[in-house]
């Protein structure tokens, strides 16, 4: 809402500079955005009356035009390149060494100085200034004409306060009633503690008016004055001006002043033509399913059952509260208007505004709800400007509302206990305090009749007297808020106003002692711990927008299920990520892009899956079904487990050091998901180990790729990007990629952590190191040949540790020998050569039994 | 001159001429060694009588006195030598880059959240969380936020398609109604998450952004307790020197509410103030639906958006940087 402070003043006492108003405003609720000064710097500019004009004889679209000078008196000669006025025009005329200000020079350059100078042979003196130069419209198209009866010779600046300040202030949700400039000279005298004033109307004229029926609650009161000998013409300087400030477009005086008084009062106005009103009376009603009406804006709209309409007997007319219907509007030749100010319910309008697309000024203010007291003086103030415009006369007014008041047109009294007001806000306001701060918001505060504690208040019908007096412990208040302010309808909301209007500032400081202890939980600190160990391994954590088109690369348990958006932001954001893959991949391409050798990221956060995804079972085998959101009645909500995810690419880096020698590797990836496995895992559960089995994917490496299994079900991924894929993503290869979903670990981290693991006695004896070597076909795999070894060697068995894979002639085509070394020891004596023979024997033997033979 | 004298001049000679220990263990074999003209001469003992093997036995001793002197004094100067050879060799230029590599970074938003929350953790609050696709009825209906009111199209809410009124969160407030809905008071609770709303990206608008909401739930709590709190906050997260400030403001799910301004000096003696959350009294429509009596119990929540104390405190100018993982971003901090 912008408010200009001439208008502001009009209507609310105050003496403070912008500055100052613009703190008070920002710490009382009225939440400034800008103070701007629309036409400063308009200097040298006074209104003139065009004497003679004739074509440019040198240029088609120039016109050679005389003015009145100085006082009215005597001639100016001017070239210009509009077309839209004629002889007797008043029009804006820029003397030479004036100013405009709403010019944009070809170097970007604001405003434009005048002089005398020659056009095509013909000096001009000055200019003759369009409502954009002027920064009084947009128009750009014409120069200003304004109304005859605008004085000559006078300087803009005395007959409109030129590039005054105007105030922008953004409005609250619930404070509809600071979308008028009236509403905020209101709550400023409130914050002030001064006094506001609306404009003074006439009264209503006796004369009839057109009949109007209310079959709907949705219109609590519908008010119209008939207006005659109306002509349509321009607005006057002042009323272009402020329509121009405050963002709208004047148009003619008619709509130009309804939606001043709009502006004004907050009452939204419309003007029929009432000769084209086609029955002799008006009926408000809902709208018939399927009905149809073409609006002001020349759109038809289709209406739906709980529209409300205006209908002529004939027609819908207007769509209520929201925007006129076309073929009533007032045009040129309109000579009688009808003026309507309606009180609509605030949700009805909302809810067409909303079906329709369709928000208008108008819309939007009684969506907020308007003040139901306040149509009668916005008509009228309307007419009033009329006709004291010379622009009409008014010969007739109705009001017709509906009885008994509808609930929403209400605005009940609120029972407030003092006491809680001070508990809530630590503030020593006494009784006769917050009733002064009421009454300074246009409340009306009573005590209440019956002193009991509040738990009587909303139910219990025998109060009166029935406590005969005698004590009552606490006083409670009744407060009528004014009839503008539908947000008091609380003691919350009573106990807000008390603050805001005593002031925020006056809140003192405490902090509290919290009965609680803080922290984070077991499973909060093993994400973390997640996190680390994705770092510790090189990898920088990333955060990427969660959102993915079509084309994502598949990840952990992937699936066709896709979280989709009903209103994405794009088509390549149509979904919610089903793996954080995606989203890695391309930061790993834009790292590419800006030349850089190498990365690798790592992201922890929520992949999204529809509730009947197949990873929702897989999970549930592990965990059970807690780890699934629901919302308040228990229905599923899809479902987004954490994960933690890598990819790298490119070669390795450190700060100003770059490894020519190797790349990232599948390794390093396996490497960080083992490790956040085991570590976040119940500790020595044998169930919980997570197996690896190699599998193929979409846009995976074929021999490069495998599952990490936890009983039974695939919880994590881990391989390089297929040559085709990192191709398709113009990456060098080789791009590996991991991810690996921590819900399983976090949920089955109990709320007190795991059981502490216990210590393990360190054996004294010396320790015996054995080196074996396996040699098997390749299809067999490490794990298989480790866990036969580790079988075959028994208790004796302290550590294993690979140590080297061999290819090649001596070990023979399609096969591979594995090399680890053994630690053994025994806690109960020293180990013996004869102790390493048996174990290297039995690891022959076990060899054997899984086709693989021990290399000697 | 005896063989011996002859002898241990060779020997002596061939000792200072031994250039390295190896030259010089070959001059001890060469001289001392079982096949050497010393074994020679030795081998002559036995053919010597008592007087004459007494004689060359102490020319013998005198010939090894002299050997092992002259060898010891040029084993010892070679092997300096040879030791200072190696540590000259073995010289490195430590300030070149070390070729390990080094840990990766958190996320500066991973950083400046766990700052936060720590602040938090310290005076009692523990760390909650939800779901980012929400429910509406926590996101919205809970939170006193009716399907028609204004403040919901204000929201900009991003809707999830094939379900009955599922969102992306638009904030973290709804993890305040499951917590109030599952817990009794007293609760105090801070709410580290993603939120999400339908704005384009630019550099100062992002569709997915984070938020710390805070919450505390119990008798008597007053707006103080929510003024000390925030304020001790900004003390801890800004500096000592700064202040606070609550202006009046519109949270459907608080009453009274506020927006919070931190104090701040700028270049030039600037003082000035920055808006770095919302907050307010918990509405008694927000704890009655979610269980809890509001005429027993009051309480106070806050919401800071994670992004903006980032990029304030950091002189972060594009909001787009926080997303497209550039490593030379991620490194800086």
């Amino acid at each position: 809402m912008k408010l200009p402070l001439s208008w502001l003043k009009d209507l609310v006492e105050f003496d403070l500079g912008v500055e100052e108003l613009v703190e008070v405003m920002s710490l009382s609720g009225l939440e400034v955005e800008s103070v701007t000064a629309p036409g400063a710097g308009a200097a040298g500019i006074r209104t003139a009356r065009v004497l003679h004009w004739e074509p440019h004889p040198e240029a088609d679209k120039l016109r050679f035009v005389r003015v009145t000078g100085d006082g009215g008196d005597g001639e100016v000669e001017v070239v210009c390149g509009a077309a839209n006025f004629d002889v007797g025009d008043v029009v804006a005329h820029a003397l030479p060494g004036g100013h405009v200000p709403g010019v944009t020079g070809p170097d970007g350059s604001r405003g434009m100085d005048l002089s005398s100078r020659t056009i095509r042979g013909l000096t001009s003196h000055g200019m003759l200034a369009s409502p954009k130069e002027l920064e009084l419209g947009e128009d750009a198209g014409g120069i200003l004409v304004l109304p005859a009866d605008t004085p000559l010779g006078a300087s803009l600046d005395d007959l409109i306060p030129v590039g005054e300040p105007v105030i922008e202030i953004a409005v609250q949700a619930d404070r509809g009633d600071h979308l008028s400039v009236l509403g905020v000279a209101r709550d400023l005298a409130a914050i002030l503690d001064t006094r506001w004033r609306a404009p003074e109307v006439p009264d209503r004229p006796a004369g009839p008016s057109i009949p109007v029926a209310l079959h709907t609650d949705g219109c609590a009161s519908f008010h119209t004055w008939v207006l005659e000998d109306v002509t349509i013409g321009g607005s006057p300087l002042w009323l272009r001006q402020r329509l121009t400030q405050s963002g709208m477009r004047p148009i003619d005086v008619v709509v130009d002043v309804t939606n001043l008084v709009m502006l004004e009062l907050g009452q939204p106005l419309h003007a029929f033509d009432l000769d084209r009103i086609g029955g002799p009376s008006l009926t408000v009603r809902e709208a018939v399913d399927g009905e149809r009406l073409v609006t002001l804006d020349d759109v038809e709209r289709t209406l739906a059952a709980g529209d409300l309409v205006i209908d002529d007997a004939d027609h819908p007319v207007s769509l209520a509260g929201v925007m006129g219907g076309l073929d009533t509007e007032v045009v040129a030749d309109t000579r009688r208007v009808l003026l309507e100010a309606a009180v609509w319910e605030p949700i009805t309008i909302r809810r067409t505004s909303r079906r329709l697309g369709l928000v208008s000024e108008a819309s939007m203010r009684f969506e907020r709800a308007v003040d139901p007291a306040g149509a009668a003086r916005a008509v009228a103030r309307a007419a009033d400007l009329l006709v004291s415009l010379g622009s009409a006369s008014a010969t007739g007014s109705d009001v017709v509302t509906t009885e008994p008041a509808p609930a929403w047109s209400e605005r009940p009294s609120v029972r407030l206990d003092p006491a809680r007001v001070r508990g809530t806000l630590a503030v020593d306001l006494s009784d006769d305090a917050q009733i002064a701060l009421l009454d300074r918001a246009g409340a009306r505060v009573v005590p209440a009749p019956d002193g009991a504690g509040s738990a009587g208040g909303a139910g219990s019908a025998g109060g009166a007297g029935s406590a005969g007096g005698a004590g009552a412990a606490t006083s409670h208040l009744d407060v009528t808020p004014p009839t503008w302010r539908p947000d008091l309808a609380r003691q919350a909301d009573l106990t807000e106003e008390i603050a805001r209007l005593h002031g925020y500032e006056n809140i003192p400081d405490h902090l509290p002692t919290l009965p609680t202890t803080g922290g984070l939980t077991p499973s909060q600190r093993a994400e973390r711990t997640a996190r680390e160990l994705a770092l510790a391994a090189g990898f920088h954590e990333a955060k990427t927008r969660p959102f993915v088109g079509a084309q994502a690369i598949a990840g952990v348990l992937p699936s066709e299920g896709r979280v989709l958006l009903a209103n994405p932001l794009a088509q390549d954001a149509a979904a919610m990520r089903p793996s954080l893959l995606e989203g890695l991949l391309q930061a790993v391409r834009h790292n590419h892009g800006q030349g850089r050798p190498g990365v690798a990221l790592a992201e922890l956060g929520r992949c999204f899956r529809p509730v009947d995804d197949p990873l929702g079972p897989a999970l549930d085998a592990i965990i059970g079904t807690g780890w699934r959101w629901t919302d308040p009645v228990g229905e599923p909500i899809p479902l987004q487990p954490r994960v933690l995810a890598l990819a790298a690419q490119g070669r390795r880096l450190g700060e100003g050091w770059l490894d020519t020698e190797a790349t990232w590797s599948v390794w390093d990836v396996l490497d960080v998901l083992d490790r956040v496995a085991r570590r976040l895992a119940p500790p020595d559960d044998p169930s919980w180990r997570v197996e690896r089995h190699a599998i193929t994917r979409e846009g995976f490496h074929p021999g490069r790729t495998a599952a990490l299994v936890l009983q039974g079900q695939e919880i994590g991924v881990v391989g390089q990007l297929h040559p085709e894929e990192a191709e398709r993503r113009d990456l060098p290869e080789p791009v590996v990629v991991g991810e690996l979903l921590l819900e399983p670990f976090l949920a089955a981290t109990p709320e007190a952590g795991h059981p502490p693991v216990p210590a393990r006695t360190l054996v004294r004896h010396p320790a015996m190191t054995v080196d074996v070597a396996l040699v098997a076909d390749d299809e067999v795999t490490y794990a298989t040949l480790e866990g036969t070894v580790r079988q075959a060697v028994g208790p004796l068995l302290d550590e294993l540790w690979f140590f080297d894979e061999y290819r090649g002639a001596q070990v023979g085509e399609g096969r591979r020998s594995v090399a680890m070394r053994l630690r053994l020891q025994d806690p109960a004596r020293q180990l013996t050569d004869a102790d390493a023979e048996a174990v290297i024997e039995s690891v022959a033997e076990a060899a054997e039994a899984i086709g693989a033979t021990l290399r000697r | 001159m005896s063989t011996l004298d002859e002898l241990r001049e060779r020997a002596l000679a061939a000792i200072a001429d031994a250039q390295d220990l190896d030259a010089l263990d070959q001059v001890r074999v060469t001289f001392t060694g079982k096949r050497s003209e010393l074994a020679g001469v030795q081998a002559t003992m036995r053919d010597l009588d008592a007087e004459g093997r007494k004689a060359l036995g102490q020319q013998l001793n005198a010939f090894r006195a002299a050997f092992q002197e002259a060898f010891d004094a040029r084993h010892h100067a070679l092997g300096e030598a040879a030791l200072a050879a190696r540590l000259e060799h073995e010289r490195l230029d430590l300030t070149l880059p070390p070729r390990r590599l080094p840990p990766g970074r958190p996320h500066l938003l991973t950083q400046v959240e766990e700052e936060m929350l720590a602040v938090f953790i310290g005076m009692g609050f523990r760390v909650a969380e939800g779901p980012e696709a929400e429910a509406g009825a926590y996101n919205f209906d809970l939170l006193n936020i009716e399907p028609d009111h204004p403040a919901r199209q204000e929201m900009d809410t991003i809707y999830v398609a094939g379900y009955d009124d599922v969102v992306l969160r638009t904030h973290t407030s709804p993890v305040q109604a499951r917590v109030m809905t599952t817990q009794a008071p007293p609760i105090a609770v801070v709410v580290p998450g993603r939120t999400y709303r339908a704005d384009a990206v630019d550099a100062t608008h992002s569709p997915v952004f984070s938020q710390i909401e805070g919450l505390y739930v119990d008798e008597h709590v007053t707006m103080a307790d929510l003024r000390g709190t925030l304020l001790a906050f900004a003390r801890a997260l800004f500096g000592a020197d700064r202040d606070i400030r609550l202006r009046p403001s519109f949270f459907p799910f608080t009453e009274p509410s506020a927006e919070v301004d931190v104090s701040f000096d700028g270049p030039g003696g600037h003082h000035g103030w920055l808006e770095i959350l919302g907050a307010g009294m918990v509405d008694p429509n927000v704890l009655e639906m979610c269980g809890i009596d509001p005429e027993r119990y009051s309480g106070f929540a806050f919401g800071i958006g994670i992004e903006r104390v980032a990029m304030l405190r950091h002189g972060v100018r594009d909001i787009r940087e926080l997303f497209e993982a550039d490593a030379r971003f991620l490194t800086r901090f």
